[in-house]
Parts: structure tokens; C-alpha cells; sequence
């Protein structure tokens, strides 16, 4: 059953924050500031509650000799070495030298090796879509196929075809799928928005 | 003391001066153009419960089979809930696409709760795990089986995009059925692969456009472009709102029709329809 004082207070706020966009107003601008602070401080607030349950979680897993021991480890390590870096006395937070070192040395090449194994990944994908014989998939991957051969950096006449087709492609059928799927998308997700501004839901959500 | 007029009166006088402190941050134009895309979109056209299409193109319909054979196995069901999240999300459509994420795990933990499937939740952002964990209570509420709530968990996975696209490839868990609905961005084909790879079933949604191929390619069910927002809206409808879908369908596709062949004669020069239809053609 729909609490009725919080629907109310979703449709305050999102009344007043739509009525901020369209008006200009120093109370209500004060307002929708004091609104948008606010949810700004709760999300904070969650943001750091959800680490500390995370690491609290992991200390248990470890404690009570449950789930992925070394995952538990890498977790607390990695939280208690940019916690340290970042709190010690005469640290500079985020901007200080070991931080940043943390997350350059660290993060950042973590996260390319993972983003390097798209490559082998996609080109599993296309052989399992090819494989299962879906109508998408089979078009995916001989549209891939196409734009490749399209891509081809050949010289002379032939290379000119080819980069005039590659063009052609991309500003027609290419631009003009991605064109409605981006006004299907907008116009969907200015709907959904006011839903939510507005606590419009179906009866049993 | 003064009297209910004296207070109306006040009232009344600083409602004009606020009006009269305000004005308009767009033109007259464009603002009519936003209210009338909120009011008279949602009101006549968009309502939550409308039908858009008449075919369940993720399969959402049939979860219910998908959460039996997952009580046959013994298995969980996992639903995540994209790398967008709604506090560590950095644009509003990342943050919407969560939002319309949990109508759909509400759908999904009814079915849960009715075959007694625990389920599991996968988020990196805490309001967005604290906002799936409240539809998993109210599914359980709404489905009158409380005792079996306890045994669904929401897994915060830690902070970035590819920490859950990490966890999905490396988790050694077995679903019965896999539900990926949310933002998936960079890493959607890397977090699809992981679910996919030990899930019996995989159903995904995301109305990243860039990532559409991503989604088809990974098989099982994909919902794309818009229409994870109009998934929910689809599963709650009755026969005659189905009927009616069909029957509109089928007056657009006439319509085109009739425009594009009315242009073609027209081009032609063999007639021009639409004077034939006003009543002055060559005729």
C-alpha cells in the first residue's frame, strides 16, 4: 500500500524543482537549492554507509571463515591503503601524491586490463550469436563485416568507393537508426522523469 | 488577532509578490512546450499502466517458468541492476535507467517470492541497493510470504563500473535465470558475458543506444533503446488494452502506407491523392 505522506512529498519537491526550472525566482530558486542540498548530503551519507557495510561485510566473511577469503583480503587491503594514504596527518586527500599514485598506478591499469579483454570478448559474442543462428545476431555481425570491408584503407579508385560507401552508411541507414532509437530514448526518459517528479506509479509498485 | 480575511488577504498579496518577483526562465514558447509535454503526454498518452507493443520482447511474462525450473535446480536468480546507480550516477539517463530498473526487479521478486527462489541483487551505488532491497520487502509483502525475504541479499559490489562487470565474470554462482536491467555502458559486454556464462537464462535491458548491439549480441532476451521504460508498463495490462494496441498499430501502418503510396502516384503523375480526396482531382 502507497504511503500517502511520502507520495505527497515527492510531488512537493517535484513540483518545486519543475517549477524552478521554468521560473525565475529567488525563493524558489532558495528553495529547490535547500531540496537539492539535501538529497545531495543523504546520497553522501549513503554513499559512505555502503563502503563502510562493504568492508564490515568482508571483516565477517573473513572472521567467520565464509565466501572468497582472498577477495575479503584484497578488499580490506585495498580500503585500508587509500584510507591511510588519503587520512593520514599532513595528507592533502584526494590531491595527495600517494592517492593519486594509488589510482594511477593501480586503479587506472586494473581497469584498462579489464576493459582489454572487450576484444576477445566481442569476438566470442559474435561467434555465439552467429552460432545460436538469431536473426539479430546474424545481422550485427554481417553488418560488422560490411563496415569493415567498408574501412579497408585502400588506395585509388577502389579505396574512394569504398571510404564514399563507408560514409554514406554511417550518415543514412546507420544515423538514421541511432537518430530514433536517441528520440525514442529522450522522449521516454522525459516521461519517466516527470513519473518520478510527480510520484506517478502503477497501483501496485 | 487577525481575522480569517485579514490572513487571506496577506496570503493572496504575497502570492502576487511572488508572482510579480518571478519571471519565466525560457520564452513563452518553449515553456508551453515543456508543460505540455509533462501534462498532456502523461496524462492522455503515457499513463503508467498504458501498452505500447503487444509482444513481450524480453520475456518478462514468462519469468515465472524461469524461477520454476530455478526451484528445481535448487538455484538463485540474480538481477543487476547496471553500473549507473542513482547517487554515483554522473547523467540523469544512467540515474533513470536504475529507476525504471526496479519496477522490473519488483516483477521479478514477485515471482521469486511466489516459487521461493531467493534472489540476488547486484548494485554499485547504496540508495540504489537500498531502494532495491524496499521492493524486495514489498514483494514478499505483496506476494504474503515474509518468511522467505530473508533469503535474498542485495550485493554491494564496491564502487565503478567495472568492479560489477569483475564480479560478474569472476562469481563462480550458478542463477538459474540472470536479469541485467540498468545502464550498461563500456563494460556491458564484458558484465553480459559473466552473467550469461553462468546463468541458465539471461534477460537484459538498457536503453544505452550505443550498447544495443552489445545487449543483442550477448543472446537471450534484450530490451533497447526506450523500451526498458515501457517494459513494466506492458506486463500490467489486460486483453483489451492488448486489443487496442493492435488495432492502433494497424491504422499507422495503413496510414503510412496510404503516404507513402499516395506520394509515389503523385510523383508519378498519375494522381494527385490528396486533391482527389479534398474533392478537386483530375477525376
Amino acid at each position: 500500500m502507497r504511503r500517502p505522506t511520502l507520495t505527497a512529498l515527492v510531488v512537493i519537491i517535484g513540483l518545486l524543482l519543475l517549477a524552478d526550472t521554468l521560473v525565475v525566482n529567488a525563493a524558489l530558486s532558495q528553495l529547490a537549492g535547500v531540496a537539492v542540498d539535501a538529497a545531495i548530503l543523504v546520497a553522501a551519507g549513503a554513499a559512505l554507509a555502503g563502503v563502510a557495510a562493504l568492508g564490515v561485510r568482508r571483516v565477517q566473511d573473513l572472521w567467520r571463515q565464509r565466501g572468497d577469503p582472498i577477495g575479503a583480503v584484497f578488499v580490506i587491503a585495498g580500503m585500508a591503503a587509500m584510507l591511510a594514504a588519503g587520512l593520514r596527518p599532513g595528507s592533502a586527500g584526494t590531491t595527495d601524491p600517494a592517492v593519486q599514485w594509488l589510482v594511477a598506478a593501480l586503479l587506472v591499469p586494473i581497469g584498462a586490463t579489464l576493459f582489454g579483454l572487450l576484444f576477445v570478448t566481442t569476438l566470442g559474442a559474435a561467434r555465439r550469436a552467429l552460432a545460436t543462428r538469431t536473426r539479430e545476431g546474424i545481422l550485427l555481425v554481417a553488418g560488422a563485416l560490411v563496415t569493415t570491408v567498408l574501412l579497408l584503407p585502400l588506395s585509388g579508385s577502389a579505396g574512394a568507393g569504398l571510404a564514399d560507401a563507408a560514409t554514406w552508411s554511417l550518415a543514412f541507414p546507420i544515423g538514421a537508426v541511432f537518430r530514433g532509437l536517441l528520440i525514442g530514448i529522450a522522449l521516454l526518459s522525459a516521461v519517466y522523469a516527470a513519473r518520478v517528479l510527480l510520484g506517478i506509479r502503477a497501483a501496485d509498485e | 488577532m487577525p481575522s480569517p480575511a485579514e490572513v487571506f488577504g496577506r496570503f493572496v498579496r504575497f502570492v502576487g509578490e511572488l508572482l510579480g518577483s518571478s519571471s519565466l526562465r525560457f520564452e513563452i514558447g518553449p515553456t508551453l512546450v515543456v508543460l505540455g509535454v509533462l501534462l498532456v503526454l502523461l496524462q492522455l498518452v503515457a499513463r503508467p499502466i498504458s501498452r505500447w507493443v503487444t509482444s513481450d520482447t524480453a520475456g518478462l511474462a514468462g519469468v515465472a517458468r524461469a524461477m520454476a525450473l530455478a526451484a528445481e535446480s535448487g538455484t538463485d536468480a540474480v538481477v543487476s541492476l547496471g553500473g549507473a546507480g542513482i547517487t554515483r550516477a554522473t547523467d540523469a539517463l544512467g540515474r533513470l535507467q536504475t529507476l525504471a530498473a526496479l519496477p522490473i526487479l519488483g516483477h521479478v521478486a514477485r515471482a521469486a517470492a511466489r516459487s521461493g527462489i531467493p534472489l540476488r541483487v547486484l548494485t554499485n551505488d547504496p540508495i540504489a541497493g537500498v531502494m532495491a532491497a524496499a521492493t524486495i520487502e514489498a514483494a514478499h509483502a505483496s506476494t504474503e510470504t515474509p518468511e522467505r525475504h530473508g533469503r535474498s541479499r542485495i550485493v554491494m559490489v564496491g564502487e565503478g563500473r567495472s568492479t560489477i562487470a569483475a564480479l560478474a565474470m569472476t562469481t563462480r554462482a550458478r542463477p538459474a535465470a540472470a536479469f541485467a536491467v540498468g545502464s550498461l555502458r563500456e563494460e556491458a559486454l564484458l558484465h553480459l558475458d559473466g552473467l550469461r556464462g553462468g546463468a541458465g537464462s539471461i534477460a537484459t535491458a538498457s536503453a544505452e543506444a550505443a550498447q544495443a548491439p552489445s545487449l543483442l549480441l550477448s543472446g537471450g532476451a534484450a530490451l533497447i533503446g526506450p523500451e526498458p521504460f515501457q517494459a513494466i508498463a506492458d506486463l500490467r495490462t489486460d486483453v483489451e488494452e492488448r486489443t487496442m494496441v493492435m488495432a492502433a498499430n494497424r491504422l499507422i501502418v495503413l496510414a503510412i502506407a496510404l503516404i507513402l503510396v499516395g506520394s509515389a502516384l503523385a510523383l508519378a503523375g498519375v494522381v494527385d491523392l490528396a486533391a482527389f480526396l479534398a474533392g478537386t482531382g483530375r477525376g
